[in-house]
């Protein structure tokens, strides 16, 4: 029994490497922890604070562990009318579904975790529209009205937001030819595709900030008026998940929009070097994105629900459009790449 | 089956207002409530009626009083508006001085009028920090306002000994007199501010996402206005020019020359916006203060008892108007002290709002803090 595990495990080490270590299971709750970290720290430096200072030194590096178990440790506590397995069910199922997406992602040549054959683009669209199903089973289960309030909102956003943000990669799949993110990340070594779908990009961004949730757009969870939104009524591990769930989207999204338009894995097409093509640049572009991301979150209001609904229809939607017939004419005259 | 879901029209009927709606409890215990329960009437997104449920920090201040001598009276009502104590004791000092019949000298009234005007600073900052935490949980806002209070909480600590409640005025005067190198601090810290100021414009008031949130809504036309009783700043942005200051002057406030910052909107966005005129006026009024300034004591003596009677003292606070009544019978201490706060007044122009408009409950957080309220003040 053992012989063959360890036989198993021989045989397979490259596929189990890239499922549980990288780009897998330990990078992504590792990002979630850095993340979460890189928020604090640089959001303090923007608030004129410090930030975490008493757990692991002046960085406070040990303090995201510290509250990991903290959130661990304490009793789960289910309200007494909540359904109590669909509301366990949703924390746990929650984290899942992005980091499902995450599987699609090339992270450097041959560096994929699931290669879905030549669709990964459409499978990508597939899985994140489990999302606001999830989050209407939490917030129906916990049988509360912030949660029920956040989880309609969810819904009326992800809908505003997730068309919008479709419709601008129907251009870069026009313009690439093809529905697979790996040959799509090939098509951008000499020149990355936000300079041809600049106008794509600016209604996927706007679509991408409503999908992540983060402010101006975090109106589900928005704190001011529902709490915490559908996840209200979480506590200890399954909040631990919520949270995590939050960041693994961002990733998630994250690393779609570096790979759709900023290149992916492939340096700046100036200093193409094949040595350094790879983890190295989709990491640094990363960091680089979040750091924009939060910026964004502490530099404006908060939209109302009615404002980004009309947002979603009335601009991005008939832009993204326009940006569909632009790519046609585009590819007709030039002949794409 | 649900049943008909019923509110109080703006003129006391009792109508109804649509099924299958509930209702949310807005604090207690809620990232906006503060120390009082806000109960919204809601279908999800729409909002048809907010009941503000004050006394949750009610202490009786108002019984307290009649059982301290007059000199004992300062403390507790200094802690109604921790923020805004001395505005707050301009008002209990100032009935005092009039049942004594007292007068305190002009040096005093001008120190009065410095603290009064960098404790208004103080107290729009904050109510300014909290109006962007409503319209976002974007704490940005609130820690630069924060910190900006910061030196003008180290200068009143120079003057007065405390970074709050400072206990600084007594009937006759005030308890000392400036400190050298005071005032060449307190130019200093004046310069820097204005700058800031400039950086909280761009920054954050003519931000286009904070005015999308913010303007047109919660509009109080200046008829209600004036039949709501709002006070303050919030009554000045729906266009009325009064200002206790101005209309009664009181400590130095006569002799100085300022303007009364008034806006037409009446909505949140122009009740924010006046706060932020307010402070350049409050620049404005310490720095001819300073200049004006006359020499001699700061204080006369109290006598030990009032003759009986009974005397009412109006002044602006950083949340508007506050009226002191205060009856003696001749003995040391107060037959009856009845204090009229701002924010009790505020509060019910929160509660009409949603009577006369259509409001979303993403606006009720806005909605609140635009008024900048203060339940301990209210609960007394």
């Amino acid at each position: 029994m053992i012989d063959a595990l360890i036989s198993f495990v021989n045989e397979n080490l490259g596929v189990l490497f890239v499922i549980a270590i990288f780009p897998g299971l330990a990078f992504i709750l590792g990002f979630v922890i850095f993340a979460v970290w890189y928020q604090r720290k640089y959001l303090a430096r923007l608030m004129i604070r410090m930030g975490p200072v008493h757990c692991g030194g002046r960085m406070g590096w040990l303090q995201l562990i510290a509250d990991a178990m903290k959130l661990v440790a304490k009793e789960l506590i289910f309200p007494r009318a909540a359904n109590k397995t669909l509301f366990l069910f949703a924390s746990v199922v929650l984290p899942v579904i992005p980091a499902a997406m995450i599987a699609l992602i090339p992270f450097a040549p041959g560096l994929i975790i699931y290669d879905a054959a030549g669709v990964s683009l459409l499978v990508f669209f597939a899985i994140s529209t489990l999302f606001p199903v999830v989050s209407v089973i939490r917030g129906w289960a916990a049988n509360n009205k912030f949660t029920i309030i956040g989880a309609f909102r969810n819904i009326y956003l992800d809908i505003a937001g997730e068309i919008p943000v479709f419709l601008a990669s129907v251009g870069v799949m026009i313009w690439a030819g093809t529905y697979d993110l790996n040959e799509i990340v090939l098509k951008q070594a000499s020149m990355w595709f936000i300079v041809p779908q600049f106008l794509g990009f600016i209604v996927f961004f706007i679509g991408f900030l409503a999908m992540i949730e983060k402010v101006p757009f975090d109106i589900p969870t928005a704190e001011t008026e529902l709490i915490y939104g559908p996840n209200t009524e979480y506590s200890g591990a399954m909040f631990l998940n919520m949270m995590e769930a939050d960041y693994i989207n961002l990733l998630a999204w994250t690393l779609l929009m570096i790979t759709l338009y900023f290149g992916g894995y492939n340096g700046p097409p100036i200093f193409a070097d094949p040595v350094l093509n790879g983890v190295f640049w989709i990491l640094l572009k990363l960091i680089i994105a979040i750091t924009i991301i939060f910026t964004i979150t502490i530099s404006y209001a908060r939209l109302r629900i009615d404002q980004a609904v009309k947002m979603g229809w009335n601009y991005l939607l008939p832009l993204s459009i326009l940006n569909i017939l632009l790519t046609l004419a585009m590819k007709f005259y030039l002949g794409g790449v | 089956m649900t049943t008909p879901i019923k509110r109080y029209s703006p003129f006391g009927e009792i109508e109804e207002v649509g099924e299958g709606l509930f209702r949310l409890n807005v604090g207690p215990q809620h990232p906006i409530s503060g120390q009082g329960r806000f109960i919204v009437l809601t279908d999800g997104e729409r909002v048809f009626d907010i009941e503000v449920d004050i006394g949750y920090s009610h202490r009786g201040i108002e019984k307290i009083l009649e059982y301290k001598t007059f000199v004992q009276g300062i403390v507790p009502v200094e802690r109604m508006v921790m923020l805004d104590t001395s505005n707050i004791l301009m008002g209990y000092v100032g009935a005092i001085e009039k049942v004594m019949d007292i007068e305190p000298p002009p040096r005093a009234n001008y120190i009065r009028t410095i603290i009064m005007e960098m404790n208004r600073i103080v107290s729009h900052l904050y109510a300014l920090g909290l109006l962007s935490e409503s319209a976002a949980w974007n704490p940005a806002v609130f820690l630069w306002t924060t910190a900006d209070r910061e030196p003008f909480l180290d200068l009143l600590e120079m003057l007065t000994g405390a970074r709050w409640s400072y206990s600084f005025f007594v009937p006759g005067g005030v308890r000392a007199d400036i400190p050298r190198g005071f005032i060449e601090r307190l130019k200093a810290t004046l310069d820097w501010f204005e700058k800031r100021i400039e950086v909280y414009e761009e920054a954050w008031i003519y931000n286009e996402l904070f005015r999308m949130r913010t303007e047109g809504m919660g509009v109080v036309s200046r008829q209600n206005a004036i039949e709501w009783g709002l006070a303050g700043p919030n009554l000045r942005a729906s266009g009325v020019p009064y200002d206790t200051r101005k209309n009664e002057p009181y400590a130095a406030y006569g002799e100085l020359d300022f303007k009364i910052v008034t806006h037409t909107a009446g909505d949140s966005y122009a009740r924010g916006w006046a706060r932020v005129e307010e402070m350049k006026v409050s620049i404005d009024i310490i720095r001819q203060a300073i200049d004006n300034m006359p020499d001699g004591p700061v204080r006369v003596r109290m006598p030990p008892r009032p003759k009986p009677g009974e005397a009412l003292f109006r002044v602006e606070t950083g949340r508007g108007e506050m009226n002191v009544y205060i009856v003696s019978d001749g003995k040391e201490k107060p037959y009856r002290i009845k204090i009229s706060p701002a924010s009790f007044r505020n509060f019910y122009t929160i509660e009409m709002l949603p009577k006369t408009q259509e409001i979303l409950l993403a606006d009720v957080p806005v909605l609140i803090y635009s008024f900048d309220p203060w339940f301990l003040d209210a609960d007394r």
